[in-house]
C-alpha cells in the first residue's frame, strides 16, 4: 500500500506560509474580490450554447422521433398533433439538461435558449407541451446589469456592465452535407420493395421485368432521409456522401 | 421630605462613581429634577455602571447583535463571497441578526420525548450564569464590578464550569449526534484547558498580581511583548475553547450536525448559538486585560473615566476580530489533530511561557 | 463492411412462381407448408421482411394477403421449396470420437468444445446456443465468452424445436468476426441455403455444426406428452434416446423410460419427409452414435474444423478415440426409409 506524505517543512518555512495565509486574509478583508452575482437583480452573461430552456420549431421537425429515443430521462414523448404528425413534449420534472435532444436534432427544430431559471408552481405545469414551446416564454425580469467573469492570471473579476443580455440565442443552422441512400451489396438484396414503400420523396422505384426486379434511387429527388437505411431488412443500404 | 443627596450619601454611592467631564456639566443641571440625581448617580455608580453598561449587560448585548454579522461579513470578504445582504441590502445586512433572533423568538421549541424534559429546558438558560459571571470582575479601565485581588483566578474557575454546562445540554438531549458532540467537546475541553490555565498562571507570576486592574496598570510594557509564547498559548486555547471554525470538533456539520445542541430549536438554540459569542468575550476581554493593557491608552480629553473604557472595547473587538478571522484562515482540524494540539505543542508552549516568566521575574525586568 | 460509395441501380432476381397469381407466401404454403413438407427450420421467418412467425406450431403468416410484401425471399431461401433430400453419411475428411475435458454436456459436449475452440482461435466471435428455461422451451443465447458456458442448460439435447435462424440474422449483423451455428439437419440445410443466395451470410456464418438427429418434436406436444407420462418439468435434467427407448432424467436420480415408438405419434410431421440423419451439408456433424459412452461422434467434412481440431489436439482440451462409422448404418438406413413418404407431384 502506497502511503500518502505530508512534505516535511522546517519550522521558519512553517512560519512563512502561516504569515502569507494571515497576509492574504488581511488583503482580501481590505481589498476584496468577490464572486457573487447578485442574480435577480443582475445576471451572468452565459454563453450561447447554455443548455438551458428548449424552444422548438415545428417546421424544421421532420418527426424522427430521435429526442426521445435519446433521452435518457425519459422526458420527451411525442404526442400528436392536428396535422398527423408528432411532435415533442418536454417534461421538465425529468428533464436532466444534457440536451442530447438538441444535439441530436437533425432538422435543427429544437434549440437552447439561455433560461437557466425556470419554475412551476406544480408537477403537471412541468410538462412542457409543443405549443408552449414554440412561443419565447414569458420572463419577469428584474436584472439591470449583466455580469461578466474574467480570469486573469491568479484571480478571477467579475465585470459588470449595463445591458441587458439577451436570453434567446439564434442558432446558425447546421451545415447540411448532401446525403444519399444507396445500396451496398446488391447480391444480398431480397427484393422485398420495403425502401420504395417507405420513401417519402419517391425517390426508389422498382420494375419487375421477365423475372428480374430492376431497383433504381433517383439520387436527385433522394434527400437522404435515411428512412430506408433504417428499414431495409438486410441493412444493405447505407447514406453516402452525394 | 427626604434630600436625595441624603440617600445617596447613605446607599454609599456617592463617593465611586464615574466621572465625566464632557457631560458634568449637564448633570449638575439635572439635580432641579427631583429623582433624577437619583438614578443617575446609581447608574454612574462605578459596580452597577460595570454590570449593566461596560463590560456587562449593555455592551454585551450591543455585540452579540452586531458582531456575528461582523464576523461574517468579514469572513464572505475573506472568502470572496457577500455575507449577509438581503435584509436591509443598502447597510449589507446590518440587522441579519435582530431577524434571526425574531425567527428564533417565535419559533416553536421542539422538545422530543426522549430528552429529559427539565435540564434540556434548564441548561440554556443555566449556561448563561459561567458566561455572564466573570463580566462581574473584568474591569474596563477603571470601572470594576466586583474588586477582589483573587478576581482572575475566579474567572478563570467560572469559565473552567462552561464545558459541564454544556455537556449537559449534550447529556439532556439524547440523542447519539449529541453524545457524539459531547464526548468531542469533553475531549478538547480537557486538552485546552491545562494550557489554557497554565499561560494564565505565567502572566500572574509575571506580574505578581492577580488583580486586573493591578495587572493593567502594572503594564507599561505590553504583555504580549514580554511574554509573546503565553500571549500565543492562550490565544490558541481561547480559539479551542470557544470551538470557533479551525477547532470546530464538537459540532462539525458535516458528521454531527450541530453537535451537543443538535436537538434544539426556538429561542433555545438561539441562546445556545450566542453562547459561544458570549464566551469569546469574556475571553477577549481576559486577553486584552493580561497581554494588550486593559484599559490603559492615551486618555480621550473630556471622556474621563469613559476613556479606559473605550481602549478596552476597542482592544476586545480587535481580538475578536482576529479570533473569528481564524476561520477563514484555517481548515478545520480533526479530533485527533486538536488532541495533538492541545496536549502537545499547546503544553509544551505553555510550560515554556512559564519558564520565561519565571526567568523575566527572576531578572527583575518586570 | 460498407464501401465507400454503393449502388444506386441493382438488379434482384425474382424466382418462379409455380402458382402465377397468388403472393410467394402463399405459394410457399401451398407447396411446403400445407403438404406437411415444412421442418419448421424458420429459415424464411428469419429473412422475411414481413411477419412469417409460427403459429401452433406450424410456419404461418397472418394476414398475408395485405402485409406480404411478394418479394420471393421465403420461397429463394426455403430448402424444402424445391426439396432435394440428402442422406447417408456424405462426404467427410476424418471420422473421430473425443470427449471434451472442460466441458460436461450429453455425451462429449464436443459441439460446445468446437465452438468455444473457433471462438478462442479467433475464428469467429459468437456462437449460437439453444438455451432452455425452466419450462423445459427453448430459448436462443449469444455466447461470446466461453464463461457464459457456466449456463448449463446449454448443453445437451433439447428435442424441441428451436428458432435457430431468426437468431442468427441478428447475430450475422452485429457480428465482427464471424458467427459459429450448432442446428438439426434442417436447420443446417437452411443455413446452407440462406448462404447460398445471400453473400452475407457466406462472409459472416464461418462454422455450421450439424447435430444427428432422427426427429423432432413440437414443444407444446412433447410437454404435453411428457407431463402425461408423470414426468416434473422443474426436475428435469436431461433427455436422451438410447436403444429405441426415450429416457428422461430427474434431478433426483428417478428416470422415466418409455419406447421410443410411443413418442412417435408426435413425431413432428416435417420429420417424416426428413432423409439426413448426419447433417451432410455442415461443416462437422456430432452426435452420440459410433462412439463408446461418454465420447462424441465427429464427422469432419470441411477444412475449418480439421484447423479447430487441430487446435484442439494442441491445446489438449479434449480426448479422441476411434469411432465406427458402421455403427450409424441402422439409423442412416432408417431415415433413408423416410424417403417414400415424400410425395412426388
Amino acid at each position: 500500500m502506497k502511503k500518502v506524505t505530508v512534505q516535511e517543512q522546517g519550522l521558519g518555512e512553517k512560519v512563512v506560509r502561516h504569515a502569507t495565509a494571515i497576509g492574504v486574509a488581511m488583503k482580501e478583508s481590505v481589498y476584496p474580490l468577490t464572486a457573487t452575482v447578485f442574480y435577480p437583480r443582475e445576471r451572468k452573461k452565459m454563453p450561447d450554447n447554455l443548455r438551458g430552456y428548449l424552444m422548438f420549431d415545428p417546421d424544421k421537425c421532420i418527426s424522427c422521433w430521435e429526442c426521445a429515443f435519446v433521452c435518457p430521462a425519459n422526458a420527451i414523448q411525442m404526442k400528436a398533433a392536428p396535422n398527423e404528425r408528432y411532435y415533442p413534449t418536454v417534461d421538465y420534472g425529468k428533464c436532466i439538461f444534457c440536451h442530447f435532444c438538441v444535439d441530436s436534432c437533425s432538422g435543427g427544430a429544437l434549440k437552447t435558449t439561455k433560461i437557466h431559471d425556470v419554475a412551476y408552481k406544480d408537477m403537471d405545469e412541468m410538462l412542457t407541451l409543443t405549443e408552449e414551446m414554440i412561443e419565447e416564454p414569458e420572463i419577469i425580469r428584474e436584472d439591470k446589469k449583466s455580469v461578466e467573469y474574467v480570469i486573469d492570471e491568479h484571480d478571477l473579476h467579475l465585470k459588470r456592465v449595463r445591458e441587458v443580455d439577451t436570453l434567446f440565442v439564434e442558432v446558425t443552422p447546421p451545415v447540411e452535407i448532401p446525403m444519399v441512400s444507396q445500396c451496398i451489396d446488391r447480391a444480398s438484396c431480397i427484393g422485398c420493395r420495403v425502401c420504395e414503400e417507405v420513401c417519402e420523396s419517391g425517390a426508389i422505384s422498382s420494375s419487375i421485368e421477365r423475372g428480374v426486379l430492376r431497383m433504381k434511387i433517383d439520387t436527385d429527388k433522394c434527400t437522404g432521409c435515411g428512412l430506408c437505411v433504417k428499414e431495409c431488412s438486410m441493412q444493405i443500404l447505407r447514406l453516402v456522401k452525394k | 421630605m427626604i434630600d436625595i443627596n441624603t440617600v445617596i450619601t447613605g446607599l454609599g454611592i456617592a463617593g465611586n462613581q464615574v466621572s465625566i467631564p464632557l457631560v458634568q456639566q449637564m448633570l449638575d443641571l439635572l439635580p432641579e429634577i427631583p429623582m433624577v440625581k437619583l438614578i443617575i448617580s446609581f447608574i454612574l455608580w462605578k459596580p452597577f455602571f460595570a454590570a449593566l453598561i461596560c463590560p456587562g449587560f449593555t455592551t454585551l448585548g450591543i455585540l452579540l447583535l452586531f458582531f456575528p454579522w461582523i464576523e461574517r461579513k468579514l469572513c464572505g470578504r475573506i472568502q470572496w463571497r457577500v455575507g449577509p445582504h438581503e435584509i436591509v441590502w443598502w447597510l449589507g445586512g446590518i440587522i441579519q441578526l435582530l431577524a434571526d433572533s425574531l425567527r428564533f423568538l417565535f419559533q416553536e421549541v421542539i422538545v422530543h420525548k426522549d430528552a429529559h424534559r427539565p435540564y434540556f429546558l434548564q441548561f440554556p438558560f443555566l449556561t448563561f450564569i459561567p458566561a455572564l459571571l466573570p463580566l462581574m470582575f473584568i474591569p474596563a479601565g477603571n470601572i470594576v464590578a466586583i474588586e477582589t485581588p483573587y478576581a482572575i483566578q475566579i474567572i478563570l474557575a467560572i469559565i473552567c464550569l462552561f464545558p459541564l454546562f454544556i455537556l449537559g445540554l449534550g447529556w439532556a438531549s439524547n440523542s447519539r449526534f449529541a453524545f457524539i458532540g459531547t464526548v468531542r467537546e469533553a475531549f478538547m475541553y480537557f486538552a485546552y484547558e491545562v494550557p489554557f490555565i497554565i499561560a494564565v498562571l505565567a502572566m500572574i507570576v509575571l506580574y505578581g498580581t492577580s488583580d486586573p486592574v493591578g495587572i493593567a496598570n502594572k503594564q507599561t510594557i505590553w504583555g504580549i511583548i514580554l511574554n509573546p509564547i503565553a500571549a500565543l498559548t492562550f490565544f490558541i486555547a481561547a480559539a479551542m475553547a470557544t470551538s470557533r471554525m479551525p477547532f470546530e470538533i464538537p459540532e462539525a456539520d458535516q458528521e454531527l450536525a450541530a453537535g451537543p445542541h443538535v436537538e434544539y430549536s426556538g429561542i433555545a438554540f438561539g441562546l445556545i448559538y450566542v453562547l459561544c459569542y458570549e464566551k469569546a468575550y469574556v475571553l477577549a476581554g481576559l486577553m486584552a486585560i493580561l497581554f494588550l493593557g486593559g484599559g490603559s491608552g492615551p486618555a480621550i480629553a473630556g471622556l474621563g473615566d469613559l476613556s479606559g473604557v473605550i481602549w478596552f472595547l476597542l482592544k476586545v473587538v480587535i481580538v475578536l476580530t482576529t479570533l473569528f478571522a481564524l476561520r477563514t484562515i484555517y481548515p478545520r482540524y480533526r479530533l485527533d489533530q486538536g488532541l495533538s494540539i492541545g496536549w502537545g505543542a499547546l503544553l509544551s508552549l505553555s510550560l515554556i511561557a512559564l519558564a520565561l516568566s519565571i526567568v523575566l521575574v527572576q531578572g527583575g525586568v518586570i | 463492411m460498407a464501401t465507400a460509395i454503393g449502388e444506386s441501380e441493382w438488379e434482384v432476381a425474382v424466382p418462379e412462381k409455380p402458382l402465377k397469381d397468388k403472393v410467394y407466401f402463399e405459394n410457399l404454403k401451398a407447396k411446403v407448408i400445407d403438404t406437411n413438407l415444412c421442418s419448421r427450420c424458420l429459415t424464411c421467418a428469419a429473412i422475411c421482411p414481413g411477419g412469417i412467425t409460427v403459429v401452433e406450431n406450424k410456419v404461418d403468416f397472418p394476414d398475408y394477403e395485405n402485409q406480404c410484401l411478394d418479394c420471393g425471399a421465403c420461397v429463394r431461401v426455403c430448402p424444402r421449396f424445391v426439396y432435394e433430400p440428402k442422406s447417408g453419411l456424405g462426404d467427410y475428411i476424418d471420422f473421430i470420437a473425443g470427449r471434451s475435458k472442460r466441458f460436461a454436456g450429453q455425451d462429449g459436449a464436443m459441439v460446445t468444445e468446437l465452438i468455444v475452440s473457433a471462438i478462442e482461435m479467433g475464428m469467429i466471435d459468437r456462437g449460437l446456443f439453444a438455451g432452455r428455461d425452466d419450462k423445459w422451451a427453448t430459448e436462443m443465447f449469444h455466447v461470446r465468452d466461453p464463461e457464459q458456458l457456466a449456463i448449463t442448460s446449454l448443453g445437451g439435447t433439447k428435442y424441441t424445436f428451436a428458432d435457430v435462424l431468426p437468431a442468427l440474422k441478428e447475430a450475422v449483423r452485429f457480428t465482427k468476426r464471424g458467427v459459429g451455428v450448432v442446428g438439426t439437419p434442417c436447420i443446417v440445410s437452411g443455413v446452407r441455403k440462406l448462404q447460398q443466395e445471400f453473400p452475407i451470410f457466406r462472409e459472416k456464418v464461418k462454422l455450421v455444426v450439424g447435430l444427428f438427429c432422427t426427429e423432432n418434436f413440437h414443444y407444446s406436444d412433447i410437454s404435453k406428452f411428457l407431463q402425461e407420462k408423470g414426468v416434473d418439468f422443474s426436475k428435469l435434467i436431461k433427455t436422451d434416446i438410447t436403444k429405441g427407448k426415450f429416457i428422461a432424467t430427474m434431478s433426483d436420480g428417478e428416470k422415466v423410460k418409455f419406447k421410443v415408438k410411443e413418442v412417435e405419434e408426435i413425431v413432428a410431421s416435417g420429420c417424416n419427409v426428413c432423409t439426413d440423419f448426419t447433417a451432410v451439408e455442415s461443416d462437422a456433424s456430432v452426435g452420440s452414435v459410433g462412439s463408446e459412452k461418454g465420447f462424441s461422434t465427429v464427422i469432419v467434412r470441411e477444412g475449418n474444423v480439421r484447423e479447430i481440431i487441430s487446435y484442439i489436439k494442441e491445446k489438449g482440451y479434449a480426448d479422441f478415440g476411434d469411432a465406427k462409422p458402421e455403427e450409424l448404418d441402422y439409423l442412416i438406413n432408417l431415415k433413408k426409409g423416410r424417403e417414400k413418404n415424400i410425395k412426388r407431384d
